[in-house]
């Protein structure tokens, strides 16, 4: 698969790649800041994740191009009541995790984006942010 | 005035209908002062209302939908406006309506929310309990009680309602003119005053709970808006309304100097995305 075989290859550069489109989260803010026309694909180390309201944000530090020093990108979610009804709890990623991340930048140029996927090296876990689903279908068992 | 003579038909609908109008318990005189003991037939009369249990989580599909279906109609000052907001956010530099965490009152909150809403039933009261924010919480006067002459502007406004065949019939007035019609986090205008809210909440499946609302907002809108938003139920625990904070959010958990866990704020941009620190 193309996001699977792209993934691949930044891991082996060690440095982010550019994917395609992708489809917006959801929040208290608009999302429209985000370029969901641009994903962007690397292998990354967890610093901080935050599980708080409105939207639980993940720090990674991650290297943007080859040969360039790392960088800390912050990555936005929905909020952990909607994540927590798709698997997620507050300590699905830990300080120091090495993960292969998605997500989509902001429009501006600054270090921020919205997550879309993350597979925990370690575990081979895969974590995804879209919760629509889950919220538009009743779960009645 | 429409308020008064609402409030009198439901007295008269409860001389006449019986147990349709005892099943909102506790039923007050319009002049009482005092909020009655509940009976322990208010408390069996709940029995008759219809199952709204479980958490209900909004249709966000729905609401974008709807946001095309049912125009708003915006008078032509507020129209401009809001064709201002639209092209913002179309440019990906949205107006953050809600990125300071006040609440999005009403009618807002039932047109756009993506969080969790349980409803909650005791005599002579319907309670909304909002997933987010513990100040996103409506109460719905169903004892018989007329709206304030004068009541305090509020982000959710003051609501009486009533039964009819299993359906909650709620107005609302006294909502704060800041208080958005807003069919997005990006785009949406104050009501500016004199807002009157009608609801008529009811399930249109086992499993499916509609909002038909009527939005009368004589300062922003040419005529009554109407409208209509769905949730699902669910039952799985996994569902349960967990606790969220909004402005928690503003703020990074750190140790001060004498090692005690503590909030520091948090750089953000404009539009409420937090900036990573610089190392």
């Amino acid at each position: 698969m193309k996001l699977e075989s792209m993934s691949r290859m930044v891991i082996f550069s060690l440095a982010c790649g550019v994917l395609g489109e992708t489809m917006p989260a959801q929040a208290h803010h608009s999302f429209a800041m985000f370029d969901f026309d641009k994903t962007i694909a690397c292998p990354a180390t967890v610093k901080e994740f935050r599980w708080t309201n409105p939207h639980v944000t993940l720090l990674i530090e991650a290297v943007p191009k080859p040969g360039a020093p790392p960088e800390i990108w912050s990555l936005e979610l929905t909020s952990p009541g909607n994540l927590t009804r798709i698997g997620w709890t507050h300590s699905s990623f830990k300080p120091g995790d090495r993960i292969d991340i998605q997500f989509n930048p902001l429009r501006d140029g600054k270090h921020g984006g919205a997550f879309k996927e993350a597979k925990i090296q370690a575990t081979g876990q895969v974590l995804t942010s879209s919760v629509r689903e889950a919220n538009e279908t009743p779960n009645l068992q | 005035m429409r308020v008064d003579r609402r409030s009198r038909s439901t007295a008269f609908g409860l001389a006449v209908t019986g147990m349709a109008w005892l099943a909102t318990g506790a039923v007050q005189a319009a002049d009482s002062v005092l909020n009655a003991a509940p009976k322990p037939a208010d408390w069996a009369a709940l029995a008759q209302l219809p199952d709204w249990s479980g958490v209900w989580t909004p249709n966000t599909s729905d609401q974008e939908r709807r946001e095309k279906a049912d125009p708003i109609p915006w008078n032509p000052k507020a129209a401009a406006e809001i064709r201002k907001l639209e092209a913002q956010e179309r440019a990906g530099n949205p107006k953050g309506l809600f990125v300071n965490c006040l609440p999005e009152g009403m009618p807002s909150w039932m047109l756009i929310t993506h969080n969790a809403m349980e409803f909650l039933f005791t005599p002579g009261r319907v309670s909304i309990l909002g997933e987010m924010d513990g100040n996103r919480l409506r109460r719905i006067y169903t004892d018989g009680r007329p709206h304030p002459s004068d009541p305090d502007p509020s982000f959710h406004g003051h609501s009486i309602g009533h039964w009819e065949d299993g359906t909650l019939v709620v107005d609302t007035v006294g909502i704060l003119p800041e208080a958005y019609i807003a069919p997005s986090e990006a785009v949406g205008l104050p009501n500016n005053g004199d807002m009157h809210v009608v609801e008529h909440i009811h399930l249109a499946g086992p499993d499916r709970l509609e909002d038909d609302l009527e939005v009368t907002a004589p300062h922003v809108l040419t005529k009554t808006w109407k409208t209509s938003r769905f949730m699902v139920r669910q039952r799985a625990r996994k569902y349960d309304i967990a606790e969220g904070v909004c402005i928690q959010g503003n703020f990074s958990e750190a140790k001060d100097s004498a090692g005690n866990a503590v909030f520091v704020p948090v750089p953000e941009t404009e539009g409420g995305n937090w900036l990573p620190p610089a190392k």
